[in-house]
């Protein structure tokens, strides 16, 4: 039975098979493409940081990042600005925490029950636009930064602004998903410690609790992130198992025969890539109990996704505390990019996890331009023998729009995925 | 009053113009207003099955996305989509700079890719019967303040006036420099811009397009605080048929003169008047702007 996904930034084609009235087989297409690497090739490097945000709409801000730190990494010596880091830190962040709110509440919400809630997905999410627009000029597609730093000085009356922004959405947080104070963050340790929480969140996970989901939607259990920041911390969990050794060349794309998305593998295995991934590397104690609980379940990534949002804001305030204003916005590299002959990766954490870019320099031009995105690493499918994340959260459901469900758990987004 | 029935169909795109109309301020105001037959995120009365298999009443058809022969959308070709319900229509709107002229994706590997009505400048004649339907919203992405008050409009039935491509005069009447904190820079053309600073105008060396590009941003601003120029990133043109150009970040000269100059300013008129600005020094300006 085929099965048309809808309104993931795209479409999705997900062909099941049953046996025994259960999901015996799925595959996973995404059916068209864009070639945006192919548009690449040839182009001056600097160009990369217009074009690279309109990989994707929703997380054009996560490419914008990735371009300037892979650009940024075919210099042998670059000098950045630790202001000018912790900017686009800080606009990333917020495109993370926006990208969260619409998920649960457009994405999630439905499929229990209860309509889309837009004025709860777009409040705090305009929010995040205007605090990224201070820095950035605009949201979506900005592309202030640029190799050796961002455009934008920083006044502290813009430091003010940001900050009401953060304050606002951290309040919206407060009074609608999760009614928890910031302090509650360091005391929120158990599912149970959740139990006097109130919130849509919470109605959320009681929800899948009623209807026995907590469960559903369990994968390998094998969770990777190459992205480091100052929040964020690379590494990979097995189990429960977190080891920090990893090395970016080994992560590798496969084509497929059906589907325009390379499926991607580290060492020949999949991984989940984001929120849940980020928590069980940076071991939360509250995504861990959960995790203790329900494995890799619909319930562990949901929850995780939606709480790393106070954690975020949370970290927001931390860093523009610690920008220094009089630094540079920018430093003027010594050497042009367009001078060097070089390969540049780059790994950021974006809304759905891990986002690797790779671009080589020659003779003035980009001679080659390689993205990999958190949605191939999550969605993309396998084969019989060695099944993709998503194929094998899903195989073993009784019903098609469980299997929807489960599948839009991992937030797909069809444009990032072909891209 | 009757809700106007609006179909948001999305061809080769990254779904930029549909998260900035998310950005519109009073969007449950104006689905008080509007329905969308289909939105590529918010819930529709209609899955995508049905929009392409039958024909759903509809009076406005938006299209996101460059268009194809031969891009095919949840299994069919795109275009097909396109003609069924431009025959139900009142009106057709391209949302953005791919749907209008082709934008980043006209350099994908599909034949001949276009906006519905132009490939860049020219005039493609291939859906010359919808010519006068359609209503072009460029930008890339679209602005959503410039794209909810042109539905508005035609909801109301005015008759917009439009520029020669389709787009409203309201709106692309103005240039991007209009508005700009920088302008004075430009006028007096103190042109040591750095990047990183309040001070300057990316116009001279860094490829700022602002006074050759039709648009709203510095007067309507974006995410209502801001706009590219104004934080120091150059415009890019991207509400013009030539988006993306080469070479994004310089400014091309020829005998130290930029290749293009402000709209209706000629060569002789551009030398005329950098030289007498050249004459006079305004301490204001080579100065920081916060300085002691």
């Amino acid at each position: 039975m085929i099965k048309l996904i809808e309104k993931i930034e795209g479409e999705a084609k997900l062909n099941f098979s049953f046996k025994d009235n259960k999901i015996d087989d799925v595959s996973v297409d995404f059916m068209s493409t864009r070639h945006v690497e192919d548009i690449l090739k040839g182009k001056t490097p600097l160009d990369a940081l217009v074009i690279n945000p309109r990989v994707c709409g929703i997380c054009g801000h996560a490419h914008l990042i990735a371009t300037v730190r892979a650009l940024e990494a075919c210099y042998e010596d670059i000098q950045i600005s630790n202001k000018a880091k912790i900017i686009r830190e800080l606009t990333l962040t917020f495109e993370l925490i926006q990208n969260h709110f619409k998920w649960f509440y457009l994405t999630i919400f439905p499929f229990f029950g209860v309509k889309q809630e837009i004025a709860k997905a777009l409040y705090p999410t305009q929010l995040m636009g205007k605090a990224i627009a201070v820095f950035g000029g605009q949201y979506p597609h900005t592309s202030y930064a640029i190799v050796g730093g961002v455009v934008c000085e920083v006044t502290n009356m813009d430091i003010i602004k940001v900050q009401r922004y953060i304050d606002e959405t951290t309040d919206f947080f407060e009074k609608n998903v999760l009614s928890i104070q910031n302090s509650d963050l360091k005391t929120l340790n158990t599912l149970n410690d959740l139990s006097h929480v109130k919130g849509d969140l919470r109605d959320i996970l009681k929800k899948i609790e009623q209807n026995d989901w907590q469960n559903l939607g369990k994968s390998y259990d094998r969770f990777i992130a190459f992205g480091e920041s100052s929040y964020f911390k690379k590494g990979k969990s097995i189990k429960t198992r977190v080891t920090q050794n990893l090395a970016i060349d080994d992560v590798k794309e496969t084509d497929s025969t059906t589907s325009f998305a390379k499926s991607v593998h580290y060492h020949d295995q999949y991984y989940e890539v984001g929120p849940l991934a980020r928590a069980m590397i940076g071991k939360n104690p509250l995504i861990k109990d959960a995790h203790r609980r329900y494995g890799d379940s619909i319930f562990t990534r949901i929850l995780a996704r939606v709480y790393e949002i106070p954690q975020l804001l949370e970290h927001t305030k931390i860093l523009i505390e610690s920008l220094d204003l009089s630094e540079p916005s920018y430093i003027k590299p010594e050497v042009d990019i367009s001078q060097l002959n070089a390969v540049g990766i780059s790994a950021v954490e974006a809304a759905r996890g891990t986002l690797i870019h790779k671009v080589e320099i020659e003779d003035l031009k980009i001679k080659s331009y390689e993205i990999i995105t958190p949605t191939q690493w999550n969605l993309c499918g396998g084969h019989e023998q060695n099944l993709g994340v998503s194929q094998k959260a899903m195989i073993g459901l009784d019903n098609v729009k469980l299997a929807e469900m489960v599948f839009k758990t991992f937030d797909v987004c069809s444009v990032c995925t072909t891209h | 009053m009757k809700k106007t029935r609006v179909l948001w169909l999305t061809l080769m795109s990254c779904n930029g113009n549909t998260h900035s109309f998310l950005n519109y301020p009073y969007i449950e105001q104006f689905l008080n207003d509007f329905e969308f037959i289909y939105h590529p995120i918010i819930d529709s009365d209609y899955t995508l099955e049905e929009i392409i298999s039958q024909d759903i009443a509809c009076d406005i058809l938006l299209i996101e996305g460059s268009v194809a022969d031969d891009f095919i959308k949840a299994g069919v070709p795109g275009i097909d989509i396109i003609k069924r319900y431009a025959k139900i229509v009142e009106k057709i709107v391209t949302v953005g700079t791919c749907a209008t002229f082709g934008g980043i994706f006209r350099e994908s590997n599909y034949k001949d890719v276009s906006g519905l009505h132009f490939q860049e400048e020219r005039r493609t004649d291939k859906y010359n019967d919808l010519f006068e339907k359609t209503v072009s919203i460029s930008g890339c992405p679209v602005h959503p303040e410039v794209l909810v008050s042109t539905l508005y409009a035609i909801k109301k039935g005015l008759s917009l006036k439009l520029d020669a491509y389709l787009r409203p005069k309201e709106y692309f009447s103005y240039t991007i420099h209009n508005g700009c904190t920088r302008n004075e820079y430009f006028e007096y053309k103190v042109d040591n811009h750095h990047f990183g600073e309040l001070e300057g105008c990316m116009f001279y060396d860094h490829g700022c397009r602002g006074p050759f590009t039709h648009g709203s941003c510095n007067k309507i601003l974006w995410n209502e605080v801001n706009s590219k120029t104004r934080a120091g990133l150059p415009c890019m043109g991207c509400t013009e048929p030539s988006f993306p150009k080469r070479n994004i970040f310089e400014t091309k000269k020829n005998m130290g003169i930029p290749e293009f100059l402000p709209v209706g300013v000629s060569k002789r008129t551009y030398l005329t008047l950098a030289g007498i600005t050249k004459a006079f020094t305004i301490d204001r300006l080579e100065k920081k702007l916060f300085d002691d």
